[in-house]
């Protein structure tokens, strides 16, 4: 997918590119606010990745900016102040996501593919991976015809993995979106979380469907 | 103390020389208050009496001629009352009268005369004095003078006088004299407070001003004083130990990093150690991040950042936090319970609040042993404030150690062997002091044998769940 990195750091632009560009995606650059603004508006990318803190524009400006064209890619924030305030302040301003330095590439990674998918989503009632389905207005879970019993939290967690189906899913990704938490925990709470879920539905079953990858997160996927 | 000179200049000094030109000005105006009721009364009515007695003879000469005013001039001398006559030739020599000697010629008609006279009395005894009167000379040369002795008057006046001039003087002397004192006195004190900043500008921070107990201003100035340096004082010593505490916390695992990178260079090539060793030079990084992070988060929330506080449902928010460790707390053999009273709303920062909250509930799973408990029970208290407490029953800590962990990167002895940075109870005490509440620890649950456990309780302003 084509992607839109507007850094002013050079050395941090281009090691954000190889990254990208690493994992399949066509990369543009952008140094300062004004010129990621006019970019953004002209061309057409499917994700926009953009620093806070930018020369000329501020990276909130410029996402207000585009939203208020009319221009509906998704945005990812990234910033060097990973406050409660300026997150809200980014989200506000139109972004989709929000990141604060120092981040690991394959987090960054992760919400890119996450922030593409998530695009023009339809509102679904039934999500579907594999022979595992969810009934969001039942808040019902079978798989192969087998009714799965869960608790609210675990209802939550399976279905933002069965939304990200097929995509890579961090543990900072399921904390701030299944439990709104902002911050680390020192312990593997989110691995435990994972591997009660995954004795429900992948116990009884021969394919499994919820993987780890390894130094990143989690996949679910047939 | 400085040279006296500078008492001059003092605010007091320059107050008691006002005072002392108010009092100058006021005896001033008694005196001439006084003067004018006395003496000037006394003299008007002398001058009355002897015009009446000048125009008097003054018509008898016009009647009688010189004879007649001979004989009057006598007859009235001789009556001894207070005035007295002197009648004399053209020429100024002495025809009858009081004394023999005129004090001045006159020229022509009356005029006033103010003079100093002597005279010889019945009993033959000198009498000097003064007098006032007129003196002229009559149709066709004779001089005539009428006065009225001064006698006693003159004296009283003059008292009078002297008297006020000597109060005038004592005024302006004790108002110089008072304000010296005072300034005297001010500028000791003030010097001392003074004294104190410098000792403290050039590096003796344990330096305080004196407060004399007099409970005066200088004594509040003091206190506030000594006050903001107890503050200053431990806000150094906190940000040195800080400072020493940082480069400690991330000079091991930055020199953990290096070795590793070095030694990976230093091998022959290997794919596999290659990528072990950057597997954990980067796992010594990220600790080195997250180390610098929680600093980073703690000064924000100590510093003067203004937080947007709303609406927190405690409640729900303690009630998720159990929800989502007590998996990991199964996992590792612990058991985490919660006890949430229905309905605590506080006014805050939800983010820093479940943070904190998360915080104790981890350090208490990170210090309790195997099989060990770790509870957590809100309540409003009797008095309307929130007490969130998270009690285990690990080893708990010793009563004179629990007040020095709440600082930064305090740990214990015990604890460096455990991963973290010190930072977490010393950013839960920060976020408690933000919402104008506090921290303290306890015995927790009790243990086996001697162990207290430990009970970390957080006590919060409580919102009307209105």
């Amino acid at each position: 997918m084509r992607v839109l990195l507007v850094e002013d750091d050079a050395e941090m632009a281009a090691s954000l590119k190889a990254s990208l560009s690493a994992d399949d995606h066509e990369v543009e650059v952008a140094g300062d606010g004004e010129l990621g603004h006019s970019m953004a508006s002209g061309g057409s990318y499917d994700v926009i990745v953009l620093d806070r803190m930018l020369p000329k524009k501020l990276g909130v400006s410029v996402v207000r900016e585009l939203r208020d064209q009319g221009v509906s890619t998704p945005v990812l924030i990234l910033s060097a102040l990973h406050d409660e305030d300026h997150r809200i302040e980014g989200l506000n301003a139109g972004a989709n996501d929000y990141l604060g330095k120092p981040f690991s590439t394959r987090e960054l990674l992760a919400r890119v593919r996450a922030l593409w998918n998530g695009r023009d989503r339809e509102p679904q009632t039934k999500l579907a991976v594999g022979d595992l389905e969810m009934d969001l207005l039942a808040r019902t879970v079978k798989r192969g015809g087998k009714k799965l019993d869960l608790q609210p939290r675990e209802f939550r967690l399976l279905e933002y993995l069965m939304r990200h189906s097929g995509q890579t899913v961090t543990r900072k990704m399921l904390l701030e979106n299944v439990w709104d938490y902002h911050f680390d925990p020192q312990t593997n709470v989110i691995d435990v979380h994972i591997s009660r879920l995954r004795s429900k539905i992948d116990r009884d079953f021969a394919q499994s469907l919820l993987h780890t990858v390894r130094g990143s997160g989690y996949r679910l996927e047939a | 103390m400085r040279p006296s000179l500078s008492l001059l200049r003092t605010t007091t000094f320059r107050l008691a020389l006002v005072q002392a030109g108010i009092v100058l000005v006021f005896v001033l105006a008694l005196l001439g208050y006084v003067y004018f009721a006395t003496v000037g009364q006394l003299n008007a009515d002398s001058d009355l009496l002897a015009d009446q007695e000048y125009a008097a003879l003054d018509r008898a000469y016009g009647e009688g001629g010189i004879r007649r005013l001979n004989q009057e001039v006598v007859e009235r001398a001789a009556r001894q009352g207070p005035l007295l006559y002197v009648l004399a030739e053209s020429n100024g020599a002495v025809i009858t009268g009081d004394f023999q000697q005129l004090p001045q010629t006159p020229a022509g008609a009356a005029e006033r005369v103010d003079f100093s006279f002597e005279r010889v009395d019945e009993e033959g005894n000198a009498i000097r004095g003064r007098a006032r009167g007129q003196v002229g000379r009559l149709l066709n040369g004779p001089i005539l003078l009428v006065a009225r002795d001064l006698g006693d008057s003159a004296l009283i006046s003059g008292r009078i006088t002297s008297a006020l001039w000597t109060v005038a003087l004592l005024g302006v002397v004790l108002s110089i004299a008072s304000g010296l004192i005072g300034s005297w006195l001010a500028s000791r004190r003030v010097e001392a407070l003074a004294a104190t900043a410098h000792d403290v500008m050039s590096g003796d921070m344990t330096r305080r001003a004196p407060v004399r107990g007099e409970n005066d201003e200088f004594d509040a100035l003091a206190i506030a004083i000594n006050a903001m340096l107890d503050r200053l004082q431990h806000l150094m010593q906190v940000s040195r130990t800080a400072g020493d505490a940082i480069a400690h916390d991330l000079r091991s695992p930055l020199t953990r990093f290096r070795q590793k990178l070095e030694a990976a260079l230093e091998t022959p090539p290997n794919t596999d150690a290659d990528r072990d060793a950057l597997r954990v030079a980067l796992e010594e990084a990220d600790s080195v991040l997250d180390t610098f992070a929680a600093v980073l988060k703690l000064a924000r929330v100590e510093g003067n950042v203004t937080w947007r506080f709303e609406r927190v449902n405690a409640t729900n928010i303690l009630r998720e936090l159990v929800d989502f460790y007590e998996p990991a707390a199964e996992d590792v053999q612990r058991t985490l319970k919660g006890e949430v009273e229905d309905g605590l709303y506080i006014s805050g920062e939800p983010g820093l609040f479940t943070q904190a909250v998360s915080n104790l509930i981890e350090n208490a799973l990170k210090y309790t042993y195997e099989n060990g408990r770790v509870e957590l029970r809100a309540v409003r208290r009797p008095d309307g404030r929130i007490e969130i407490a998270v009690s285990d029953d690990g080893p708990g800590i010793l009563p004179e150690d629990r007040d020095r962990v709440l600082d930064r990167f305090v740990r214990l002895e015990s604890a460096r062997s455990t991963p973290g940075a010190g930072l977490g109870l010393s950013l839960v005490a920060a976020v408690a002091r933000l919402h104008k509440g506090g921290l303290h620890l306890r015995d927790g649950l009790g243990g086996q044998g001697e162990r207290k456990g430990l009970g970390a309780v957080l006590v919060l302003p409580a919102m009307a769940n209105a």
